[in-house]
């Protein structure tokens, strides 16, 4: 018998039973469909803390001064030497020295007290560029961020959290206002848009002070550790520029500092990508969870496949020594009942995939964020839904093709 | 395969009414078979010889259990014999392998069982064209084929009926059609009456008749005499041996 001929005869048994096939493919389908969702919503959710963590500038490495290597010599713990300076920065800033590095922010600051009148806020006071405001990946809510122009006038300007502004203001407008900072009258020019308190273990990202690098390397510096800077945020063209900038600023430093070897470097330079890759490690984790107990649906659907499957052949015995004694062949025989069985799992996944795909579109509402079945789930599902109608097919297919004509015949 | 030629020659071999060659289709030389139940060895056939040729009409009469489903199990190919030779057409297929088997049966041999055995969601024509489709026929000629056999044994208005929407001797009708559009060598029936009332039998038994005189080998095995009666040839089976008498 013709292959054509064969599905025809399969496609029409199938039909034959339709009450029966339906709850095969249910059990098919119900599996693709939990298959779906669960991918789709753990990648979902990984996009989603990707993106998060993307807005803190997941492109991001910070140089700190200081050696996290153990090897010996005198050399100040990690972040408290001072072996960065304005000079290193702007060598890094250069375009032409480091390609892949988009933007340069040094930072330069410490702990002080803002007062407005009577009231008085302690807080952080970075000094930058400003670029800190495209590396922080951060926006101006009120007023202006300082511009070069301030920085090289050390002008007495200060950037305020939307945090520390209302702590220092209340409800008023604080730009063009006056405060002291550490006795310095400053001038507030703006108020960065709030995001937010970031994770329990870092500070609070609405609460500090942005002046321009030279004003607080001329009125915050201590004695000992001079105009050197706490560090240099550094941000990469993209995520996958990142090694490449690694390197820029590994090799650029070196050479600044006159260090031949790696080993005996006076910084460090760590990548914030690593905080990605841990969250997404999580989320990674918690998919391939939720991904194996629909897989485990999955397998049930199968067995419910190889079960009515099994049912079909001895209910169909005689229909099945009839083909035979009118010349079907085994193959023809055990080919039929796999195509059936490979029908009734391609139908279930494809109801299956329709089913993720409608819940892609519908869950988003109920759960909150977005569901993103990747293509490889959609044509896998497919693939394991025939993969699994034919591997539960074979043995139910193989018992009917064994059976003898006489036996078929004979059954009442 | 022309067929509508092939029925034109048989209806004008009708006319000289005796068609009984004598070339050998069936021929068992000491056929035996032996059923193992658990520890206890059946011995359903012991050593049966039968020659059959072609064109004539022969009843295998027998009690139950003397051995003549088991004959016509092995003369239908459907089972092979313990012992002995089985030559059909010249070929011996004693030893042929299930699959080799399954081209024979498909080619030669028409079967007709008691329970009819057609394909229930089906309608009689494709219920006829079931053997043809494993014959390898294309579509068209499939359903020409199909058609002139149910004509043939007076369905051709009933084609598209199902098996639940005919009677029995009409769903019987359908099944000798089905065992006649391969063009067998061999029409096999097994109580082909069994499940018919005397009017539906009766015509059964005149398309055997019909078939006969148009030069077909038919063999039925039945335990019913009235049923026997209309062969040229009786074999008695008893206790799986022949006590043959014309």
């Amino acid at each position: 018998m013709t292959w054509r001929l064969t599905f025809a005869s399969a496609f029409e048994a199938v039909q034959w039973h339709k009450l029966r096939s339906l709850l095969t493919m249910v059990g098919i389908l119900i599996g693709i469909t939990a298959v779906m969702i669960t991918v789709g919503i753990g990648e979902g959710a990984q996009a989603t803390v990707a993106k998060q963590i993307e807005s803190l500038g997941s492109n991001l490495l910070s140089v700190t001064p200081g050696s996290s290597s153990s090897t010996s010599g005198v050399r100040g713990g990690l972040g408290s030497a001072t072996t960065l300076s304005m000079q290193d920065a702007n060598a890094l800033a250069n375009p032409n020295v480091a390609p892949a590095i988009s933007e340069v922010a040094p930072i330069f600051g410490g702990s002080e007290t803002l007062s407005n009148g009577t009231t008085t806020w302690t807080t952080s006071i970075e000094g930058s560029t400003p670029s800190w405001l495209s590396v922080r990946a951060r926006s101006i809510e009120a007023g202006r961020f300082i511009t070069n122009q301030d920085v090289q006038s050390n002008a007495p300007v200060i950037v305020l959290g939307a945090l520390t502004a209302q702590e220092l203001f209340g409800g008023s407008n604080p730009v063009g206002q006056t405060i002291d900072v550490k006795s310095t009258p400053m001038t507030v020019i703006g108020v960065l848009t709030p995001i937010g308190s970031g994770s329990s273990a870092q500070a609070n990202q609405d609460d500090l002070g942005i002046v321009p690098v030279s004003t607080a390397q001329l009125y915050f510096s201590k004695a000992s550790s001079g105009s050197s800077l706490q560090g240099i945020l550094v941000k990469a063209k993209s995520s996958t520029d990142l090694s490449a900038a690694y390197q820029e600023i590994n090799h650029e430093l070196l050479m600044l500092h006159q260090i031949s070897s790696p080993a005996n470097a006076d910084f460090t330079v760590t990548a914030e990508q690593s905080i990605v890759s841990a969250a997404t490690s999580v989320s990674t984790t918690l998919t391939y969870l939720l991904g194996s107990v629909a897989a485990i649906s999955l397998l049930v659907g199968g067995i419910g496949v190889m079960n009515i499957m099994l049912v079909s052949v001895s209910e169909r015995t005689r229909e099945i020594g009839l083909r035979k004694a009118l010349g079907a062949t085994r193959v023809d025989i055990r080919r039929q009942f796999l195509i059936e069985a490979a029908i009734l799992g391609l139908s279930g996944g494809v109801i299956g995939v329709a089913l993720g795909e409608l819940g892609q579109r519908m869950l988003p509402r109920v759960i909150g964020y977005a569901i993103s079945i990747p293509a490889f789930a959609t044509i896998g599902s497919m693939v394991v839904a025939i993969t699994i109608g034919l591997g539960f097919g074979v043995y139910p297919a193989a018992r009917a093709a064994r059976l003898s004509p006489l036996d078929a015949l004979r059954s009442e | 395969m022309d067929l509508a030629k092939v029925l034109e020659a048989e209806d004008s071999l009708v006319e000289e009414d005796l068609v009984v060659s004598t070339v050998p289709l069936v021929e068992l030389k000491e056929v035996s078979k032996t059923y193992r139940l658990g520890t206890v060895t059946v011995e359903a056939l012991k050593g049966v010889s039968i020659t059959i040729n072609e064109g004539e009409y022969v009843a295998i009469i027998g009690p139950s259990g003397s051995g003549k489903s088991t004959l016509m199990h092995l003369i239908g190919c459907l089972d092979s014999p313990s012992g002995g030779d089985y030559i059909l057409a010249s070929e011996s297929v004693a030893e042929l392998a299930d699959d080799k088997l399954a081209d024979i049966r498909n080619r030669r041999i028409g079967f007709i069982f008691q329970q009819f055995n057609l394909l229930a969601p089906m309608s009689a024509l494709r219920n006829v064209e079931l053997p043809l489709m494993y014959a390898g026929v294309d579509r068209k000629e499939r359903r020409e084929r199909a058609t002139i056999a149910l004509e043939r044994v007076g369905l051709g208005s009933r084609a598209n009926h199902k098996p639940t929407e005919l009677s029995g001797g009409q769903q019987q009708r359908v099944a000798i059609a089905r065992a006649l559009v391969v063009n067998p060598s061999l029409l096999l029936a097994d109580e082909p009456t069994g499940n018919l009332d005397s009017v539906a039998a009766r015509e059964v038994l005149e398309i055997f008749e019909e078939l006969h005189k148009s030069g077909r080998t038919i063999i039925v095995i039945t335990h019913d005499d009235e049923v026997a009666r209309h062969a040229d040839r009786i074999i008695h089976i008893r206790d799986g041996k022949l006590q043959e008498a014309s």
